[in-house]
């Protein structure tokens, strides 16, 4: 009885503290992966584990992080906030845990925040987008490759602008979370910042997981807009698709759906529907076929999955990569040892990284810069699904509100000049 | 404003065929086995879980797709089957003369158990099959595209109704139901079987629910978490209409589907809230819903 | 018999305050498991008068929102926070029992619904004030002024939350031996007779809702104070039925049931957490289980064992 008394005692004490000093090379990389696996987001949320997983097995067959292979814990966000809050916790006690990989929900991920925060464990937002999360610029430990909502979904309107100048009504339909009213908030103000005449019929917002959106189809139709917007995704974008199609929504209005590449290969969508990744996560886009890795990525997730990937795979891998650049980074900062969280944090808080399909530009307040690429769906003669055509990629420092500002000022400051110089519809090729 | 008249008239019917298939199953049951359960709602979900499998099995195999309208009234009609006798002769059995709360509890045991017995085996993403709604077509009315399968829906509902008051006031069935609700006691000292009217009402109020799920997978799909929302908006509309009301439950229905559907278009922050509000308001009015009843106190 | 209950839950709070040094992953949990066993312990006092609430869970919820937004206007002390929570609660205690107290039986579970989930709907969809389905965040108050950091509060929550558990439920065991708790078994029984009495059941009722939802937003308050955000999920309905569940579970017969089921549920949890996902099964199995063979709850094996001891 009292030994293992004094041995829980001991063993508590050695967790909380080895992370304090350098260590020698662990036996394995204790990485915590968080995105969906159950429910409708399961939709979206599967790509990302798929792309966990090969990045994983590739690497540990490449010989793990300096020859420390990952050891990965996935945790399903299916499970609810709380659930995702207290899995993270347990996690990050764990002294095995260096990293995570948290998480897919941006509402997840701003509840994550203080845990982040005080529990000092690196974490790479991989998905999330909402641009309140690294707002204030005083995070330390949450860093986000991938960039935010504020860039996305300026570029959407400054595509639409592009695309199609005299739009006069714009609907918009999307999910009842953080993301979704950024989405919305976002893309209204970038329009109305250069042409205040347009007019937002529609605003609509189904809770996250609707599954019926005919009221909402019959009320965007009776809205007669030109332009429909939606950020709605996973399963929720599947069904909203299948049930619009046949009601002529795509025929009657010109679509946008933001995370529309996801279901590309349900080949649900006709020709025509402007769509983009959410950054520049287009497997099929010209960096990312020039670049040898890619391939190999995209062979190896097809061979294995049976499909081809998704932005949220190439986002899940980004993460990876921008994680294992950082070990490096850190090693040979330090001068080779293993490094702590805190070193490994260090780190990642600042660089230019290599990802799949481009680079990643890591700013102060720990959000990355990344490009934007937009395009509308195109059939292909060599798959079997529509592609993305007409496509621009709009550079990343042009797109980003200057550090410290406030990304609604700069978004509600675009102006025409702004639009007139950057690259056209149709320029990326 | 006048344009979204017509919009507003079928998207609030359809919603109100949806809801009115589960509503009017629980009512059911309430009036002939007094039983409120809680489990009423995953009957919908498993029934929209097996109508999407059969369909997309019909579509995989090559099959005629007409036949998945066969395949959604074939689910409904399996899973009452199934389910319906089990769990009326040994759950609810069980409940009879225990205390209200008793049998709350009972039949939330049992959604808790269903609910994860269809994440077993129906797994844990969306599943959907929508050709029976492809195949009926569209009709453009004024600017509006509708699909025909919302006004089957509707159609469908009202067959229900009328086919549920014509069963209880013609047919022999319908009128030992009909006494057993009146009075149990007199119906048991006559020498009605209660023991199969009750097993047959219960089966009845399954297969209405599943239906419900059925019809309402070709456009919605079937997800986890579908059973836990289905339940509490029943319980709303059931309440509203009065609890053993069919024809409550039909107007009930009518009320919230089209109480939603205005929210949706012009204060969409209180589509959720819409329901229980109408029913709050009702209940403030009429406690015993809007065609209820009170039962005598005890002495 | 009574000094082998006394002994064994002598015990029972020496090991939980033991827990944080032997068993730390468990003070979360436990933590958790006294403010449901709180909200359960307000279902019981109802349960008493055979009035099921299928709704509690909003005061839950009003004490967890309370002190979000109280947070969120700068009020940074705990001991504020618990008391204006507790009292938001108790005051919406006030306002929607004075509605449900006139009726009885399934009415009154399906107002109590009804309620709650316009509760959980508004808050669910408004986004602007209430951050909606993302929740809100709470940040670390001080503790009767002492500054901590968050795992610092957390223990000093644990200690404080077993403190309350004590008081609160010694004061609703005497709640429920004085007359007032003798009418709420009297409202069960024959609500006529009573009323013959004299005595009013809706005040005696009203009383005994307001006190419930006092303590269920306690509850509320732990919880959110111990997870840190809180989230519209805290009033939906399952969440109601599962402090039924837990009430139900640890039985009624005593103001230690409700915490007995809480306790014994949690830690069924944390151990097939890792087992199985089919976490409702259990439950659900667990329930009719308990339902069936000990009506008296867990807190009911506890007295059998004691009439078959002596």
């Amino acid at each position: 009885m009292k030994m293992t008394w004094m041995t829980a005692l001991l063993v508590s004490l050695g967790a909380v503290m080895s992370p304090l000093q350098a260590q020698e090379k662990p036996a394995s990389v204790g990485v915590g992966v968080f995105t969906f696996t159950s429910g409708p987001a399961a939709a979206y949320g599967m790509p990302g584990k798929n792309a966990a997983d090969l990045m994983i097995d590739q690497i540990n067959k490449d010989g793990g992080i300096a020859g420390v292979p990952i050891k990965a814990t996935f945790v399903d966000e299916g499970q609810g906030t709380e659930g995702v809050i207290a899995e993270y916790r347990r996690l990050a006690s764990n002294a095995e845990s260096q990293v995570m990989i948290a998480a897919l929900s941006s509402s997840n991920c701003l509840a994550l925040k203080p845990a982040v925060e005080q529990l000092k464990v690196p974490t790479v937002a991989w998905n999330c987008d909402a641009h309140q999360l690294l707002a204030d610029g005083k995070s330390n430990y949450y860093f986000r490759p991938s960039g935010n909502t504020v860039s996305e979904f300026a570029a959407y309107a400054l595509y639409l602008l592009q695309q199609k100048p005299d739009v006069k009504r714009v609907a918009m339909v999307n999910p009842d979370y953080a993301m979704g009213h950024d989405a919305a908030q976002i893309f209204s103000a970038a329009l109305k910042a250069i042409r205040p005449d347009i007019e937002i019929v529609a605003d609509l917002f189904p809770k996250l997981g609707t599954a019926n959106f005919q009221t909402e189809i019959s009320r965007l139709q009776s809205a007669r807009p030109d332009v429909v917007f939606s950020a709605l995704w996973g399963a929720d974008l599947t069904n909203f698709v299948r049930q619009a199609s046949p009601r002529g929504l795509f025929s009657r209005s010109q679509v946008i759906l933001a995370l529309g590449e996801t279901v590309l290969q349900q080949k649900s969508l006709p020709e025509g529907v402007i769509v983009g990744v959410l950054g520049d996560g287009w497997w099929m886009s010209p960096d990312a076929l020039a670049k040898p890795e890619t391939k190999r990525f995209v062979d190896a997730y097809k061979a294995r999955f049976g499909e081809y990937p998704v932005f949220p795979s190439m986002k899940m891998a980004s993460a990876f990569s921008y994680m294992t650049e950082a070990y490096k980074k850190a090693m040979s900062d330090n001068g080779g040892k293993w490094p702590t969280r805190d070193e490994l944090a260090k780190a990642m808080s600042s660089g230019k990284f290599e990802t799949l399909t481009g680079t990643s530009t890591i700013r102060e307040d720990n959000e990355g810069v990344v490009d934007q690429v937009i395009g509308m769906t195109v059939n292909s003669s060599e798959y079997d699904f529509p592609v993305i055509g007409n496509m621009v990629r709009y550079s990343g420092e042009a797109l980003t509100p200057p550090q410290g500002s406030d990304p609604m000022q700069w978004v509600k400051s675009i102006n025409a000049d702004l639009l007139a110089s950057l690259p056209k519809p149709g320029s990326y090729k | 404003m006048l344009g979204m008249i017509i919009p507003l008239v079928v998207d609030g019917l359809t919603n109100a065929a949806l809801i009115f298939f589960v509503a009017v199953g629980l009512t059911l049951v309430f009036s002939v086995l007094r039983v409120l359960n809680v489990a009423h709602g995953s009957f919908y979900s498993i029934g929209a879980y097996i109508a999407a499998s059969l369909c997309l099995w019909v579509v995989s195999a090559g099959l005629n797709p007409w036949l998945t309208f066969v395949a959604l009234l074939a689910s409904a009609v399996i899973l009452a089957a199934a389910l319906g006798p089990l769990v009326e002769a040994t759950l609810i059995q069980w409940t009879f003369g225990k205390p209200e709360s008793v049998q709350i509890l009972a039949t939330f045991g049992l959604f808790l158990i269903l609910e994860d017995l269809q994440r077993i085996v129906f797994g844990v993403t969306s599943i959907a099959e929508d050709t029976p709604m492809l195949l009926l077509g569209v009709t453009s009315i004024g600017d509006m595209v509708y699909l025909n399968y919302q006004l089957l829906l509707i159609l469908a509902a009202i067959v229900v109704v009328v086919a549920l008051r014509m069963m209880l006031v013609k047919s022999r069935i319908g009128k030992l139901l009909s006494a057993v609700v009146f009075d149990r006691e007199m119906a048991l000292s006559v020498g009605i079987n209660t023991k199969r009217l009750f097993l047959f009402a219960f089966t009845l109020g399954v297969f209405l629910a599943a239906l419900g799920g059925a019809l309402a997978a070709p456009t919605s799909g079937a997800a986890p978490g579908l059973g836990a929302e289905t339940i509490v908006l029943a319980f709303a509309v059931a309440a509203i209409g009065g609890l053993g009301q069919i024809e409550g439950a039909a107007l009930a229905a009518v009320i919230v589907g089209l109480a939603r559907v205005f929210a949706i278009y012009f204060a969409p922050q209180l589509e959720a809230v819409a329901p229980y509000i109408v029913m709050l308001v009702v209940l403030l009015i009429r406690p015993y819903g809007l065609f209820g009843s009170d039962q005598a106190r005890r002495i | 018999m009574r000094p082998f209950i006394y002994l064994l839950a002598a015990l029972a709070i020496v090991g939980m305050a033991a827990v944080p040094f032997t068993a730390p992953w468990l003070q979360f949990v436990l933590t958790l498991g006294i403010a449901n066993g709180m909200v359960a312990l307000g279902v019981a006092i109802l349960l008493r008068a055979g009035l099921i609430s299928i709704g509690h869970a909003m005061f839950f919820a009003i004490g967890a929102y309370c002190i979000a937004f109280l947070s969120r206007m700068g009020i940074n002390e705990f001991a504020a926070l618990l008391v204006l929570g507790v009292t938001g609660s108790a005051v919406a205690g006030l306002i929607v029992g004075a509605f449900v107290v006139r009726y009885r039986a399934i009415f009154f579970a399906m107002l109590n619904l009804a309620i709650s989930m316009v509760v959980y709907s508004l808050i669910a969809k408004m986004h602007g004030v209430t951050g909606g389905t993302d929740g809100m965040p709470l940040h670390t108050p001080t503790f009767f002024g002492v500054l901590l950091d968050k795992p610092g509060f957390d223990l000093a929550l644990y200690y404080f939350a077993i403190v309350l558990m004590l008081i609160i439920g010694y004061l609703v065991h005497r709640y429920w031996k004085s007359p007032l708790g003798y009418a709420l078994s009297a409202i069960e029984s024959n609500e006529l007779r009573l009323e013959y009495l004299g005595v009013s059941a809706r005040s005696v009722l009203l009383i005994a809702y307001v006190v419930s939802a006092a303590i269920s937003g306690l509850g509320g308050v732990i919880a959110g104070s111990a997870i840190g955000h809180i989230l519209p999920d805290f009033g939906y309905w399952t969440s109601s039925a599962q402090f039924v569940l837990i009430a139900v579970l640890g039985g009624i017969g005593g103001a230690a049931g409700p915490f007995l089921g809480a306790f014994f549920l949690e830690m069924l949890h944390s151990a097939s957490v890792n087992i199985t996902d089919a976490w409702n099964l259990i439950t659900g199995i667990a329930l009719i289980v308990v339902i069936v063979f000990l009506p008296s709850g867990l807190y009911g094996l506890f007295r059998k064992r004691r009439r078959s001891g002596s």
